[in-house]
């Protein structure tokens, strides 16, 4: 349960022309993941399919964004495919750049529209405050003999230096109305050589001109009536396009599913990139695959190839631990708990496996610290109602209210009441200081337990300096155990013990020498840093025991919330006496739920994790072939 | 952290990474060296190690000089928000403004894939355009369309207006130039007072850097017209203001707008006539004034940026020296190049 998965490092020697194949069927077992190092350069010097991956990579693109007006089937058969080859890939390819191009078409005419829609507001608004002037605005129209005049509009933010600029050409600007982001212009100068000039600042300055109706004081309505079916054109216009839209999806839907099939199974020899590699008819595949899945890798691809091909395995190397993919947890009882590790990192490989631990100590402390049989069982039915957003955090939720509800059953609490049932173990509250005891237990049995596993990682580190001298290692394992029988043995016949003194400074100075020997500054920075750290090693353990105490108190605290709120529901009459005892608990159930659930996070992330691994590992991610929907 | 440990703190990081900066000294010796010294002393040896031909090695090397920017700018960052944060980020979008322009020249140009992606500096998710997807976009209409739902919206609507009523690089440049000097003002005139004049004053002398390049470039090589060429202008620098602006814009060529330029800019640019040379004073002037606001400002976030706009051309200076060691240029051809030579004006002024 907490050993890795063993992995193995393959080589597949295969003929060139299989390699397309080998991929599908690596991708169709999702147990490859491939190995980029060029370690066979000099044999296998070319890494084939560039073309073909460039081909892939545009038309992956152009069916993306065509998913986004076509909607496609979630059923995707893949029974009878194979790897399409390069030409097939790059017809593929033309086909959708032709598709891409009509719906692109639509999406620019789409934002043309809605640039006509944005423009035919802005004139509503600017005739209402026409209509309000007392001017004749037939003078705006027409060309003038003397005049250069325009009406339009331009972005706020370009109006103070716009008007400077025209200005200084000798033309005027002024501002009628602000509406949204766009403030509304009129530009006024004398007709001459100087129109191009400002047609060109204008242009610069984002000046979009508004068609202001010669008609508007003499006959508004019927200018209001143009404006209208204008306005009802182009909601025909974009309806019409939308139905073109639509049926233009409709007749290329099947050739487009046609192209995801082509394309999903392509996907894998892309995917593959510099793990193989070639030199003429023969080429090679690298890579790691799980020891437990070698046979039934090497059976299916006896299977699948036509042609003879070699697959040779082995151990990976020390120097090679960094770089091998650890297998998380794909079960769905530890799928959940497996992503909360990846919120801190991935194990290396070879690390003990935190998720089992995680999960139980997890659960354990949420238990502890949340008892209660009533909100235990509104979590798990609460987890059960919202299963389909939960997803795969559904067990995850009703395992930590099974935990809720079994501690509840220990302390005899349901929704606060501890009156209706006999404590199977004991109400907190009666007994608050054997309650920290068993929390303080609890804590140092946690830490002893993370430190054995972060003295096993670094022997499987093969850093047996470390495993012995290190923080958390067998020195300081040493001298937290000896502290603590000295504490115990003060607290009980007032003295520390003789024997116990001497192991703990003796494993302090152990520790001391070491730091000093490892940290690299001037004698006095030295001495200071590595005292320091020394002292922070065993301060570090006390404050990570004591730390441990929040498990009890949030017990406690659980029950004096629900005292608090009896005390309330007292105070009132039978109706709000409910109404308390209902809103009470659910104020329980949120915010101490919330809050439980980060402290016990913390715990295990703080003083589990921090102490055993190092979350620099690399996630093993097979090879798979994406059937799932992605728009 | 309250906002005087901020600042106390800001203070102290900037102070200890001022040590970073490199002298005129340093440089000089970093002439003498040979490519992989240079690469030694700069940690960059690793890509050497790979052994990739001329362009290669030149964008992995600026690749990584811009990463270590970067670095130093998250550490800058870290403990600021509000306005003071937004101002050190929106001044790192430079860099992604060169990635979006490379991407519009290269969307017009027609270049693939491949020839664009090269030309893309990889920066930091905070400030990034999504590149893949905007690379796979097929023409400039769809490529201005996804633009204008990101970050850089803004920038992108007004281009495209400027691409459909000009259709020119030219005018799409200037357009997202002014717009992101705009954004910097914008938010320099956000922070609080105390900050205010001293980091106005910083950007104020970066602005008139720019704001005369653009004048003598858009006026006199571009031929645009007096009004067009305020348009583009900030009229908001630290000498050169409005009405210098105003009166400078309709001058008829280089030697009259440099001898019209305000008093304080005389001294140093009156009699420059070359281009080149008054880029290259103008850049020591901000230098100057980055150099003061570094060491004697009493405002935190203007040390960061003033830190931010020195290393920034320390680590130009020091591409430039490796580039021309990369093409195996003459030390004196590279020196000129990398601007050596303003840098021992601009340190003695300070």
């Amino acid at each position: 349960m907490f050993r890795p998965l063993r992995m193995k490092h393959v080589l597949i020697q295969v003929l060139t022309e299989d390699l397309p194949q080998v991929s599908l069927t690596l991708a169709e077992l999702s147990v490859f993941s491939p190995d980029n190092r060029a370690a066979y350069i000099d044999q296998f010097p070319v890494i084939p399919g560039d073309h073909y991956r460039e081909l892939y990579h545009q038309a992956s693109s152009r069916l993306e964004k065509i998913r986004k007006h076509v909607g496609l089937g979630d059923n995707i058969d893949l029974s009878e495919d194979t790897v399409p080859s390069e030409a097939v890939l790059a017809e593929t390819n033309a086909w959708l750049g032709e598709m891409w191009e009509r719906c692109s078409s639509y999406e620019e005419t789409f934002r043309k529209l809605s640039d006509e829609e944005r423009m035919l507001d802005q004139l509503d608004q600017a005739l209402d405050n026409f209509a309000e002037l007392k001017i004749d605005l037939s003078l705006l129209h027409g060309d003038k003999h003397f005049l250069d005049i325009r009406v339009g509009i331009i972005p706020k933010q370009n109006a103070s230096q716009l008007s400077e600029a025209l200005n200084l050409a000798g033309y005027l600007m002024f501002n009628y109305m602000i509406h949204d982001e766009n403030i509304h212009i009129i530009v006024l100068g004398l007709k001459g050589e100087r129109e191009n000039e400002i047609t060109s600042v204008l242009d610069t300055a984002g000046f979009h001109t508004l068609p202001v109706p010669e008609e508007l004081h003499a006959e508004p309505d019927k200018v209001r009536r143009e404006l209208q079916e204008k306005r009802q054109t182009l909601i025909r216009q974009r309806d019409q396009e939308n139905r073109n839209m639509t049926a233009c999806a409709d007749e290329i839907r099947k050739e487009l599913e046609r192209c995801r099939k082509i394309l999903i199974t392509a996907e894998p020899f892309v995917q593959i990139d510099a793990s193989a590699r070639s030199s003429g008819y023969l080429s090679i595949i690298t890579g790691w695959i799980p020891a437990r899945d070698i046979k039934n890798t090497e059976k299916v691809l006896q299977q699948t190839l036509k042609n003879p091909f070699s697959i040779d395995t082995r151990d990976p190397t020390a120097e090679e631990r960094e770089l091998v993919p650890s297998y998380m947890p794909k079960s769905r009882l530890m799928a959940p708990f497996a992503t909360l590790i990846k919120q801190y990192g991935i194990p290396r490989y070879g690390e003990i496996d935190p998720t089992g631990i995680f999960a139980l100590t997890f659960i354990a402390m949420l238990g502890m610290m949340f008892g209660d049989i009533g909100h235990g069982l509104i979590i798990i039915l609460a987890a059960w109602l919202a299963r389909k957003k939960l997803k795969s955090f559904t067990l995850f939720a009703v395992s930590t209210g099974i935990s809720a509800t079994i501690f509840g059953a220990l302390y005899g609490s349901i929704f606060g009441y501890e009156e209706i049932m006999h404590a199977l173990w004991i109400a907190p509250l009666s007994d608050p200081i054997y309650m920290l005891t068993v929390a303080l237990g609890w804590g140092i049995g946690f830490l002893l337990l993370i430190t054995l596993i972060s003295i096993n990682n670094r022997i499987m580190d093969n850093d047996l300096t470390r495993a012995v001298f290190d923080n958390n290692g067998i020195v300081s394992i040493v001298l937290y155990v000896s502290v603590l029988f000295g504490i115990y043995s003060f607290y009980n016949n007032g003295h520390f013990g003789i024997i116990t003194a001497i192991i703990s400074i003796t494993a302090l100075l152990t520790l001391l020498g070491y730091k000093l020997i490892e940290t690299h500054a001037p004698p006095g920075e030295r001495m200071l840093v590595a005292a320091i750290e020394t002292l922070e090693t065993l301060t570090g353990y006390i404050s990570n025991t004591l730390s441990f105490l929040r498990v009890a108190a949030f017990s406690l605290n659980h029950a004096a919330l629900a005292i608090a709120v009896f005390t309330l529901a007292e105070m009132m009459e039978s109706t709000g006496h409910w109404i308390t005892v209902i809103c009470g608990n659910i104020f329980i159930l949120v915010l101490e739920g919330a809050i439980v659930t980060i402290q016990a996070l913390r715990l295990e992330y703080y003083e589990g994790f921090s102490r055993f691994f190092s979350g620099d590992g690399k996630e093993f991610k097979p090879l798979h072939l994406h059937l799932e929907k992605r728009v | 952290m309250s906002v005087q440990e901020t600042h106390t703190y800001l203070k102290a990081r900037t102070a200890v990474m001022a040590d970073r900066l490199y002298s005129p000294q340093l440089f000089d010796d970093l002439l003498q060296l040979s490519l992989e010294e240079v690469c030694a002393q700069s940690n960059l040896s690793e890509l050497l190690d790979t052994g990739a031909d001329e362009s290669k090695l030149n964008l992995a090397v600026e690749r990584a000089l811009i990463n270590t920017l970067m670095h130093e700018l998250s550490i800058l960052m870290r403990p600021l928000v509000g306005p003071a944060r937004d101002i050190l980020v929106h001044w790192t979008r430079k860099y992604e403004l060169y990635n979006l322009k490379a991407l519009i020249r290269g969307k017009l140009l027609g270049l693939s894939y491949d020839e664009l992606r090269g030309n893309l500096h990889e920066l930091p998710a905070l400030i990034s355009l999504p590149h893949e997807n905007l690379l796979r976009t097929e023409n400039i209409a769809e490529l201005l369309r996804q633009l204008e739902v990101g970050q850089y919206g803004d920038i992108a609507i007004q281009a495209r207006k400027v691409y459909e009523d000009k259709n020119e690089p030219f005018s799409l440049d200037a357009t997202i130039d002014q717009r992101y000097y705009a954004g910097l003002l914008k938010r320099a005139r956000l922070i609080p007072a105390e900050d205010r004049a001293p980091l106005m004053q910083l950007i104020g002398a970066v602005i008139d850097q720019q704001n005369l390049l653009w004048l003598l470039r858009y006026r006199f090589n571009y031929e645009l017209s007096p009004s067009e060429t305020y348009y583009l202008l900030l009229p908001f620098g630290h000498h050169l203001q409005r009405e210098n602006l105003v009166a400078l814009v309709n001058l008829n060529n280089t030697q009259q707008v440099m001898e019209s330029l305000p008093e304080s800019m005389l001294a140093d640019l009156g009699q420059l006539l070359s281009h080149m040379d008054i880029e290259k004073t103008l850049e020591a002037m901000t230098a100057q004034q980055a150099q003061k606001s570094l060491k004697y400002s009493t405002s935190a976030i203007t040390r960061s940026l003033a830190y931010l706009i020195l290393r920034e051309m320390d680590l130009g200076r020091l591409f430039a020296i490796i580039q021309g060691k990369v093409l195996n240029l003459d030390v004196a051809l590279i020196r000129e190049a990398a601007g050596l030579d303003s840098l021992q004006t601009e340190t003695a002024h300070v």
